[in-house]
Protein backbone atom coordinates (compact mmCIF):
# COMPACT_ATOMS: atom_id res chain seq x y z
CA UNK A 1 0.00 0.00 0.00
CA UNK A 2 1.34 3.22 -1.02
CA UNK A 3 -0.24 6.15 1.21
CA UNK A 4 0.68 10.09 1.11
CA UNK A 5 0.30 11.96 4.02
CA UNK A 6 0.10 15.61 4.30
CA UNK A 7 2.53 15.73 1.09
CA UNK A 8 3.79 18.62 0.04
CA UNK A 9 6.37 19.02 -3.65
CA UNK A 10 8.58 21.46 -4.33
CA UNK A 11 11.26 22.01 -6.81
CA UNK A 12 13.59 24.97 -7.17
CA UNK A 13 11.79 26.92 -4.42
CA UNK A 14 8.27 26.76 -7.02
CA UNK A 15 5.59 24.71 -5.00
CA UNK A 16 4.07 21.83 -6.88
CA UNK A 17 1.68 20.35 -4.20
CA UNK A 18 0.74 21.36 -0.42
CA UNK A 19 -0.79 19.29 1.87
CA UNK A 20 -2.12 16.19 -0.77
CA UNK A 21 -3.18 12.97 0.54
CA UNK A 22 -3.49 9.90 -1.33
CA UNK A 23 -3.81 6.59 -0.73
CA UNK A 24 -3.51 3.42 -3.09
CA UNK A 25 -4.09 -0.12 -1.79
CA UNK A 26 -2.57 -3.16 -2.96
CA UNK A 27 -3.80 -3.99 -6.44
CA UNK A 28 -5.48 -0.82 -6.72
CA UNK A 29 -5.19 1.38 -9.71
CA UNK A 30 -5.21 5.20 -9.92
CA UNK A 31 -5.32 7.60 -12.39
CA UNK A 32 -3.56 10.85 -11.49
CA UNK A 33 -5.09 13.42 -14.92
CA UNK A 34 -4.22 17.10 -14.64
CA UNK A 35 -3.26 19.74 -17.19
CA UNK A 36 0.01 20.05 -18.54
CA UNK A 37 2.48 21.45 -16.16
CA UNK A 38 0.55 20.90 -13.10
CA UNK A 39 3.29 18.07 -11.70
CA UNK A 40 1.98 14.95 -12.56
CA UNK A 41 5.34 13.41 -13.46
CA UNK A 42 7.21 15.26 -10.39
CA UNK A 43 4.65 13.36 -7.69
CA UNK A 44 5.98 10.12 -9.90
CA UNK A 45 9.86 11.19 -9.88
CA UNK A 46 9.02 12.50 -5.86
CA UNK A 47 7.63 8.61 -4.98
CA UNK A 48 10.60 6.97 -7.24
CA UNK A 49 12.92 9.00 -4.48
CA UNK A 50 14.46 12.02 -7.43
CA UNK A 51 16.39 13.89 -5.07
CA UNK A 52 16.10 16.92 -7.39
CA UNK A 53 12.47 17.56 -5.81
CA UNK A 54 11.66 18.86 -2.24
CA UNK A 55 9.01 16.66 -0.38
CA UNK A 56 7.47 17.55 3.06
CA UNK A 57 5.26 15.32 4.82
CA UNK A 58 5.04 11.84 4.28
CA UNK A 59 5.19 8.71 1.97
CA UNK A 60 4.73 5.43 3.26
CA UNK A 61 4.73 2.09 1.81
CA UNK A 62 3.52 -0.70 3.16
CA UNK A 63 3.63 0.74 6.15
CA UNK A 64 6.91 1.37 5.88
CA UNK A 65 8.01 5.60 5.94
CA UNK A 66 10.39 5.76 2.75
CA UNK A 67 10.19 9.77 2.65
CA UNK A 68 13.59 9.58 3.38
CA UNK A 69 14.66 6.68 0.98
CA UNK A 70 17.12 6.44 -1.84
CA UNK A 71 15.72 5.75 -5.07
CA UNK A 72 17.77 2.39 -5.10
CA UNK A 73 16.08 1.67 -2.05
CA UNK A 74 12.89 2.11 -2.93
CA UNK A 75 13.51 0.24 -5.96
CA UNK A 76 14.18 -2.61 -3.59
CA UNK A 77 11.45 -2.26 -2.18
CA UNK A 78 9.30 -2.86 -5.42
CA UNK A 79 8.63 0.54 -7.06
CA UNK A 80 9.00 0.52 -10.33
CA UNK A 81 9.00 3.88 -11.77
CA UNK A 82 8.16 3.69 -16.41
CA UNK A 83 9.11 7.03 -17.54
CA UNK A 84 7.89 8.22 -21.21
CA UNK A 85 11.19 9.36 -21.95
CA UNK A 86 13.49 6.47 -20.95
CA UNK A 87 17.48 7.31 -20.31
CA UNK A 88 20.24 5.79 -22.91
CA UNK A 89 22.35 4.29 -21.46
CA UNK A 90 25.57 3.85 -23.68
CA UNK A 91 27.97 1.01 -23.17
CA UNK A 92 25.89 -1.01 -20.68
CA UNK A 93 23.49 -3.75 -22.08
CA UNK A 94 20.14 -4.16 -21.52
CA UNK A 95 21.52 -8.08 -19.93
CA UNK A 96 24.34 -6.67 -18.11
CA UNK A 97 22.19 -4.41 -16.10
CA UNK A 98 19.70 -6.65 -15.74
CA UNK A 99 21.78 -9.25 -13.88
CA UNK A 100 23.29 -6.65 -11.93
CA UNK A 101 19.65 -5.23 -10.27
CA UNK A 102 18.20 -8.84 -10.35
CA UNK A 103 21.35 -10.41 -8.62
CA UNK A 104 20.97 -7.58 -6.29
CA UNK A 105 17.05 -8.41 -5.32
CA UNK A 106 18.23 -12.07 -4.55
CA UNK A 107 20.93 -13.75 -2.27
CA UNK A 108 20.28 -17.18 -5.08
CA UNK A 109 22.96 -17.06 -7.69
CA UNK A 110 21.20 -16.33 -11.31
CA UNK A 111 21.37 -19.06 -13.63
CA UNK A 112 22.50 -17.25 -16.83
CA UNK A 113 20.46 -20.07 -19.38
CA UNK A 114 17.05 -19.80 -17.62
CA UNK A 115 17.72 -15.86 -16.71
CA UNK A 116 18.54 -15.99 -20.81
CA UNK A 117 15.62 -17.82 -21.83
CA UNK A 118 13.15 -15.66 -19.39
CA UNK A 119 14.62 -12.54 -21.41
CA UNK A 120 13.98 -14.15 -24.62
CA UNK A 121 10.25 -15.36 -23.64
CA UNK A 122 9.47 -11.77 -22.49
CA UNK A 123 10.84 -10.35 -25.51
CA UNK A 124 8.68 -12.50 -27.87
CA UNK A 125 5.77 -11.80 -25.59
CA UNK A 126 6.78 -8.00 -26.80
CA UNK A 127 7.05 -8.50 -29.91
CA UNK A 128 10.46 -6.93 -29.63
CA UNK A 129 13.58 -8.47 -30.92
CA UNK A 130 15.86 -10.84 -28.91
CA UNK A 131 19.17 -9.10 -30.04
CA UNK A 132 17.76 -6.11 -27.36
CA UNK A 133 18.67 -8.30 -24.82
CA UNK A 134 22.11 -7.73 -25.81
CA UNK A 135 22.36 -3.91 -26.75
CA UNK A 136 22.95 -1.09 -24.88
CA UNK A 137 20.27 0.08 -23.08
CA UNK A 138 17.72 2.50 -24.95
CA UNK A 139 20.82 3.37 -27.30
CA UNK A 140 19.53 4.11 -31.19
CA UNK A 141 15.96 2.85 -30.44
CA UNK A 142 12.62 4.17 -31.33
CA UNK A 143 10.05 5.64 -28.82
CA UNK A 144 7.94 2.24 -28.91
CA UNK A 145 11.15 0.40 -28.56
CA UNK A 146 11.73 2.10 -25.80
CA UNK A 147 8.85 1.76 -23.80
CA UNK A 148 8.86 -2.18 -24.70
CA UNK A 149 12.64 -2.34 -22.96
CA UNK A 150 11.06 -0.70 -20.01
CA UNK A 151 8.41 -3.11 -19.52
CA UNK A 152 11.11 -6.10 -20.65
CA UNK A 153 13.07 -4.49 -17.57
CA UNK A 154 10.03 -4.33 -15.15
CA UNK A 155 9.20 -8.06 -16.45
CA UNK A 156 12.22 -9.13 -15.00
CA UNK A 157 12.28 -7.04 -11.94
CA UNK A 158 8.12 -7.62 -10.74
CA UNK A 159 8.24 -5.06 -8.84
CA UNK A 160 4.93 -4.78 -6.49
CA UNK A 161 3.89 -0.42 -7.35
CA UNK A 162 4.39 0.59 -11.31
CA UNK A 163 4.04 4.01 -12.13
CA UNK A 164 3.52 4.77 -15.58
CA UNK A 165 3.92 8.11 -16.35
CA UNK A 166 2.73 8.87 -19.82
CA UNK A 167 3.89 5.79 -21.65
CA UNK A 168 0.82 5.67 -23.97
CA UNK A 169 2.75 9.06 -25.31
CA UNK A 170 4.29 8.97 -28.90
CA UNK A 171 3.48 5.09 -29.30
CA UNK A 172 1.71 4.18 -32.66
CA UNK A 173 -1.95 2.05 -32.52
CA UNK A 174 -0.14 -1.20 -32.72
CA UNK A 175 2.73 -0.77 -30.39
CA UNK A 176 -0.13 0.50 -27.86
CA UNK A 177 -2.21 -2.73 -28.05
CA UNK A 178 1.14 -4.96 -27.03
CA UNK A 179 1.93 -2.39 -23.97
CA UNK A 180 -1.53 -2.60 -23.01
CA UNK A 181 -1.72 -6.49 -23.38
CA UNK A 182 1.74 -6.58 -21.65
CA UNK A 183 0.37 -4.84 -19.18
CA UNK A 184 -3.35 -6.26 -18.49
CA UNK A 185 -1.36 -9.56 -18.13
CA UNK A 186 1.23 -8.47 -15.42
CA UNK A 187 -1.67 -7.04 -13.63
CA UNK A 188 -3.42 -10.38 -13.67
CA UNK A 189 -0.64 -12.23 -12.56
CA UNK A 190 0.94 -10.32 -9.65
CA UNK A 191 -1.85 -8.10 -9.23
CA UNK A 192 0.35 -4.96 -8.43
CA UNK A 193 -0.55 -1.69 -7.29
CA UNK A 194 -0.41 0.80 -10.21
CA UNK A 195 -0.38 4.59 -10.75
CA UNK A 196 -1.06 5.93 -14.51
CA UNK A 197 -0.64 9.15 -15.88
CA UNK A 198 -1.72 9.78 -18.74
CA UNK A 199 -3.83 12.18 -21.00
CA UNK A 200 -5.38 9.85 -23.20
CA UNK A 201 -8.40 6.41 -23.62
CA UNK A 202 -5.33 4.13 -25.05
CA UNK A 203 -4.18 2.84 -21.90
CA UNK A 204 -7.10 3.10 -19.77
CA UNK A 205 -9.29 0.82 -21.70
CA UNK A 206 -6.70 -1.81 -20.63
CA UNK A 207 -8.21 -1.80 -17.14
CA UNK A 208 -11.79 -2.69 -16.01
CA UNK A 209 -11.35 -0.52 -12.60
CA UNK A 210 -9.78 2.03 -11.45
CA UNK A 211 -9.66 5.15 -9.45
CA UNK A 212 -9.30 8.65 -11.42
CA UNK A 213 -7.65 11.88 -9.32
CA UNK A 214 -7.88 15.34 -10.99
CA UNK A 215 -4.67 17.71 -10.05
CA UNK A 216 -4.95 21.34 -10.15
CA UNK A 217 -3.65 24.76 -8.33
CA UNK A 218 -1.25 22.06 -6.06
CA UNK A 219 -3.97 19.38 -5.00
CA UNK A 220 -6.29 16.64 -5.86
CA UNK A 221 -9.61 18.80 -6.68
CA UNK A 222 -11.93 15.42 -7.57
CA UNK A 223 -11.46 12.54 -7.47
CA UNK A 224 -13.81 9.65 -8.59
CA UNK A 225 -14.00 6.35 -10.57
CA UNK A 226 -13.62 5.27 -14.38
CA UNK A 227 -16.79 7.99 -15.53
CA UNK A 228 -14.65 10.72 -14.49
CA UNK A 229 -11.81 9.98 -16.45
CA UNK A 230 -14.19 9.21 -19.18
CA UNK A 231 -15.93 12.55 -18.62
CA UNK A 232 -12.40 14.73 -19.05
CA UNK A 233 -11.86 12.92 -22.07
CA UNK A 234 -14.91 14.42 -23.53
CA UNK A 235 -14.89 17.52 -21.88
CA UNK A 236 -11.77 18.36 -21.22
CA UNK A 237 -10.46 20.02 -17.75
CA UNK A 238 -12.16 23.53 -18.14
CA UNK A 239 -15.27 22.56 -16.81
CA UNK A 240 -13.72 20.95 -13.74
CA UNK A 241 -10.91 23.87 -12.92
CA UNK A 242 -13.03 26.75 -13.24
CA UNK A 243 -15.61 24.79 -11.53
CA UNK A 244 -12.88 24.68 -8.45
CA UNK A 245 -11.52 27.93 -8.98
CA UNK A 246 -15.12 29.69 -8.54
CA UNK A 247 -15.41 27.32 -5.18
CA UNK A 248 -12.40 28.53 -4.07
CA UNK A 249 -13.22 32.19 -4.63
CA UNK A 250 -16.39 31.97 -2.24
CA UNK A 251 -14.73 29.92 -0.03
CA UNK A 252 -12.18 32.90 0.48
CA UNK A 253 -14.88 35.47 0.23
CA UNK B 1 44.16 -13.67 -35.07
CA UNK B 2 47.77 -13.84 -35.41
CA UNK B 3 49.68 -13.07 -32.07
CA UNK B 4 52.86 -11.89 -32.56
CA UNK B 5 55.63 -10.90 -29.79
CA UNK B 6 57.42 -7.49 -31.60
CA UNK B 7 60.79 -6.09 -30.60
CA UNK B 8 60.57 -2.51 -31.49
CA UNK B 9 60.07 -2.42 -35.64
CA UNK B 10 57.13 -4.35 -37.74
CA UNK B 11 55.59 -4.25 -41.05
CA UNK B 12 52.49 -5.69 -41.22
CA UNK B 13 49.89 -6.61 -44.29
CA UNK B 14 46.32 -7.60 -44.38
CA UNK B 15 44.71 -9.49 -41.11
CA UNK B 16 44.33 -9.36 -37.48
CA UNK B 17 46.98 -8.51 -35.40
CA UNK B 18 47.27 -8.96 -31.22
CA UNK B 19 50.61 -7.48 -30.64
CA UNK B 20 52.84 -8.48 -27.22
CA UNK B 21 55.91 -5.50 -27.20
CA UNK B 22 59.12 -6.70 -25.49
CA UNK B 23 60.26 -3.08 -25.89
CA UNK B 24 58.82 0.39 -25.19
CA UNK B 25 58.86 1.48 -28.28
CA UNK B 26 57.21 0.15 -31.41
CA UNK B 27 56.74 0.90 -34.90
CA UNK B 28 54.17 -0.06 -37.06
CA UNK B 29 54.27 -0.04 -41.07
CA UNK B 30 50.36 -1.14 -42.84
CA UNK B 31 49.85 -2.07 -46.12
CA UNK B 32 46.08 -3.81 -46.69
CA UNK B 33 43.25 -3.65 -44.55
CA UNK B 34 44.36 -4.54 -41.01
CA UNK B 35 43.27 -4.60 -36.94
CA UNK B 36 45.65 -4.39 -34.30
CA UNK B 37 45.27 -5.08 -30.81
CA UNK B 38 47.76 -3.63 -27.99
CA UNK B 39 46.19 -4.89 -24.58
CA UNK B 40 47.58 -3.49 -21.57
CA UNK B 41 50.98 -3.17 -22.58
CA UNK B 42 53.66 -0.66 -21.70
CA UNK B 43 54.65 1.47 -24.81
CA UNK B 44 55.51 4.92 -24.50
CA UNK B 45 56.71 5.83 -28.40
CA UNK B 46 54.12 4.04 -30.99
CA UNK B 47 54.97 5.21 -34.45
CA UNK B 48 52.06 4.38 -37.24
CA UNK B 49 52.65 4.57 -40.52
CA UNK B 50 49.65 3.91 -42.85
CA UNK B 51 50.83 2.94 -46.32
CA UNK B 52 48.77 4.31 -49.50
CA UNK B 53 45.53 2.26 -50.04
CA UNK B 54 45.85 0.75 -46.44
CA UNK B 55 42.68 0.78 -43.79
CA UNK B 56 43.71 0.07 -40.09
CA UNK B 57 41.86 -0.11 -37.31
CA UNK B 58 43.60 -0.02 -33.66
CA UNK B 59 42.20 -1.04 -30.66
CA UNK B 60 44.59 -0.14 -27.54
CA UNK B 61 43.53 -0.67 -24.32
CA UNK B 62 45.42 -0.32 -20.30
CA UNK B 63 43.71 -0.33 -17.77
CA UNK B 64 46.44 -0.80 -15.36
CA UNK B 65 48.69 2.57 -15.25
CA UNK B 66 50.06 3.17 -18.59
CA UNK B 67 53.03 4.56 -19.71
CA UNK B 68 53.58 8.16 -20.98
CA UNK B 69 52.96 7.77 -24.56
CA UNK B 70 53.62 9.55 -27.92
CA UNK B 71 51.44 8.41 -30.31
CA UNK B 72 52.65 9.57 -34.18
CA UNK B 73 50.20 8.32 -37.06
CA UNK B 74 51.16 9.10 -40.47
CA UNK B 75 48.81 8.78 -43.16
CA UNK B 76 49.55 8.81 -47.47
CA UNK B 77 47.10 8.47 -49.64
CA UNK B 78 43.63 6.79 -49.63
CA UNK B 79 43.67 5.32 -46.35
CA UNK B 80 41.64 5.08 -43.35
CA UNK B 81 42.48 4.54 -40.11
CA UNK B 82 40.08 3.98 -37.07
CA UNK B 83 42.24 4.96 -33.60
CA UNK B 84 40.64 3.48 -30.44
CA UNK B 85 42.89 4.12 -27.16
CA UNK B 86 41.23 3.56 -23.36
CA UNK B 87 43.11 3.81 -20.52
CA UNK B 88 42.65 4.14 -16.67
CA UNK B 89 45.67 6.29 -15.09
CA UNK B 90 46.06 5.87 -11.20
CA UNK B 91 49.12 8.82 -11.12
CA UNK B 92 50.12 11.59 -13.61
CA UNK B 93 50.36 10.51 -17.34
CA UNK B 94 50.58 12.71 -20.31
CA UNK B 95 49.45 10.50 -23.80
CA UNK B 96 49.95 13.14 -27.13
CA UNK B 97 49.11 12.08 -29.98
CA UNK B 98 49.87 13.84 -33.44
CA UNK B 99 47.84 12.60 -36.79
CA UNK B 100 50.11 13.63 -39.42
CA UNK B 101 47.75 13.73 -42.85
CA UNK B 102 50.45 14.28 -45.80
CA UNK B 103 48.33 13.28 -48.95
CA UNK B 104 44.70 13.57 -50.16
CA UNK B 105 41.96 10.91 -50.05
CA UNK B 106 42.03 10.01 -46.52
CA UNK B 107 39.97 9.42 -43.65
CA UNK B 108 40.96 9.39 -39.71
CA UNK B 109 38.84 9.07 -36.75
CA UNK B 110 41.04 9.26 -32.99
CA UNK B 111 38.73 8.08 -30.35
CA UNK B 112 40.14 8.31 -27.03
CA UNK B 113 38.87 7.16 -23.20
CA UNK B 114 40.49 7.90 -20.25
CA UNK B 115 39.06 7.31 -16.91
CA UNK B 116 41.64 9.09 -14.20
CA UNK B 117 41.50 8.20 -11.20
CA UNK B 118 44.17 9.29 -9.51
CA UNK B 119 46.61 12.19 -10.32
CA UNK B 120 46.13 14.28 -13.69
CA UNK B 121 46.08 12.90 -16.88
CA UNK B 122 46.80 15.12 -19.94
CA UNK B 123 45.94 14.22 -23.61
CA UNK B 124 47.20 16.29 -26.10
CA UNK B 125 45.90 15.32 -29.90
CA UNK B 126 47.28 17.41 -32.64
CA UNK B 127 46.03 16.68 -36.27
CA UNK B 128 48.09 18.03 -38.70
CA UNK B 129 46.59 18.47 -42.00
CA UNK B 130 49.41 19.80 -45.00
CA UNK B 131 48.84 22.18 -46.85
CA UNK B 132 47.67 21.11 -50.90
CA UNK B 133 45.89 17.93 -49.93
CA UNK B 134 42.76 17.32 -50.67
CA UNK B 135 39.37 15.28 -49.57
CA UNK B 136 40.69 14.44 -46.22
CA UNK B 137 38.40 14.02 -43.20
CA UNK B 138 40.09 14.29 -39.71
CA UNK B 139 37.83 13.41 -36.51
CA UNK B 140 39.29 13.46 -32.68
CA UNK B 141 36.24 12.40 -30.35
CA UNK B 142 38.22 12.84 -27.01
CA UNK B 143 36.51 11.56 -23.66
CA UNK B 144 37.96 11.81 -20.08
CA UNK B 145 36.12 10.93 -16.61
CA UNK B 146 37.51 12.65 -13.47
CA UNK B 147 36.67 9.85 -11.03
CA UNK B 148 38.85 10.98 -8.56
CA UNK B 149 41.57 12.28 -10.48
CA UNK B 150 41.67 15.41 -13.23
CA UNK B 151 41.92 14.91 -17.40
CA UNK B 152 42.69 17.93 -19.23
CA UNK B 153 42.17 17.44 -22.96
CA UNK B 154 43.58 19.72 -25.49
CA UNK B 155 42.16 18.91 -28.94
CA UNK B 156 43.75 20.63 -31.83
CA UNK B 157 43.25 20.79 -34.98
CA UNK B 158 46.50 22.35 -37.39
CA UNK B 159 44.72 22.77 -40.88
CA UNK B 160 46.83 24.05 -43.70
CA UNK B 161 44.39 23.04 -46.22
CA UNK B 162 41.24 24.41 -47.61
CA UNK B 163 40.07 21.19 -48.87
CA UNK B 164 38.97 19.20 -45.33
CA UNK B 165 36.56 18.09 -43.00
CA UNK B 166 37.89 18.50 -39.49
CA UNK B 167 35.81 17.73 -35.96
CA UNK B 168 36.36 17.69 -32.91
CA UNK B 169 34.49 16.24 -30.22
CA UNK B 170 35.72 16.82 -26.67
CA UNK B 171 34.11 15.73 -22.96
CA UNK B 172 35.24 15.89 -19.45
CA UNK B 173 32.93 15.15 -16.50
CA UNK B 174 32.33 13.21 -13.91
CA UNK B 175 29.36 10.06 -14.24
CA UNK B 176 25.91 11.25 -15.51
CA UNK B 177 23.89 11.79 -12.38
CA UNK B 178 20.97 10.92 -14.57
CA UNK B 179 22.54 7.85 -15.72
CA UNK B 180 23.16 6.87 -12.21
CA UNK B 181 19.70 7.55 -10.89
CA UNK B 182 18.14 6.14 -13.41
CA UNK B 183 20.29 2.04 -12.72
CA UNK B 184 19.59 2.97 -9.53
CA UNK B 185 15.94 3.26 -9.73
CA UNK B 186 16.01 -0.51 -10.99
CA UNK B 187 17.63 -1.58 -7.91
CA UNK B 188 21.31 -1.35 -8.24
CA UNK B 189 23.30 0.65 -5.40
CA UNK B 190 25.58 3.14 -6.22
CA UNK B 191 28.53 1.57 -5.96
CA UNK B 192 27.29 -0.93 -8.81
CA UNK B 193 25.58 1.94 -10.89
CA UNK B 194 28.54 3.66 -11.19
CA UNK B 195 31.06 -0.05 -12.19
CA UNK B 196 28.28 -0.64 -14.95
CA UNK B 197 28.55 2.86 -15.78
CA UNK B 198 32.46 3.64 -15.81
CA UNK B 199 32.85 -0.49 -17.78
CA UNK B 200 30.45 0.97 -20.50
CA UNK B 201 32.42 4.02 -20.87
CA UNK B 202 35.86 1.86 -20.87
CA UNK B 203 34.61 -0.07 -23.57
CA UNK B 204 32.45 1.97 -25.66
CA UNK B 205 35.16 2.78 -27.87
CA UNK B 206 36.32 -1.07 -28.53
CA UNK B 207 35.10 -4.06 -30.10
CA UNK B 208 33.68 -7.34 -29.05
CA UNK B 209 37.04 -9.25 -29.22
CA UNK B 210 38.80 -6.65 -26.40
CA UNK B 211 35.68 -7.00 -24.34
CA UNK B 212 35.56 -10.43 -24.28
CA UNK B 213 39.29 -10.92 -23.11
CA UNK B 214 38.58 -8.10 -20.60
CA UNK B 215 35.87 -10.01 -19.12
CA UNK B 216 37.95 -12.86 -18.58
Amino acid sequence: MLKLQDFSLSVKDKILFNNLNLTINDGEIHVLMGQNGVGKSSIAKAIMGDNNYQVQGHIYYNDEDITNLSIYERSQKGIYLLNQSPMQIEGVTNAEMLRVAVASRSNIPINIFKFNQELENICASLELDKSFIHRDINVGCSGGERKKIELLHMWMLKPSLIILDEIDSGLDVDAIKIVSKSLKKYYELYKPSIIIITHSSSLLNTFDNYYVHVLNNQKIIKSGDKTLAEDILNKGFKELTDTFVIRKRNENE
Amino acid sequence: MNKLLVSDIIDLSTGTYLLKCLNNKLKITTNGDITIYIINELINNLDILVNDNSNITVFMINKNNPNNIDININEGNNTKIDFNYTFINHKDNTCVINNNIKGNNNNSNINIRNISNIGLSKIINNVYIDKLTKNNIALEDLKGINNGGLVHIEPNIICLSNEVEANHLTTIGGLDKDSLNYLMSKGINKDNAKELLLKGFIYSNMDEYIKSVEVI
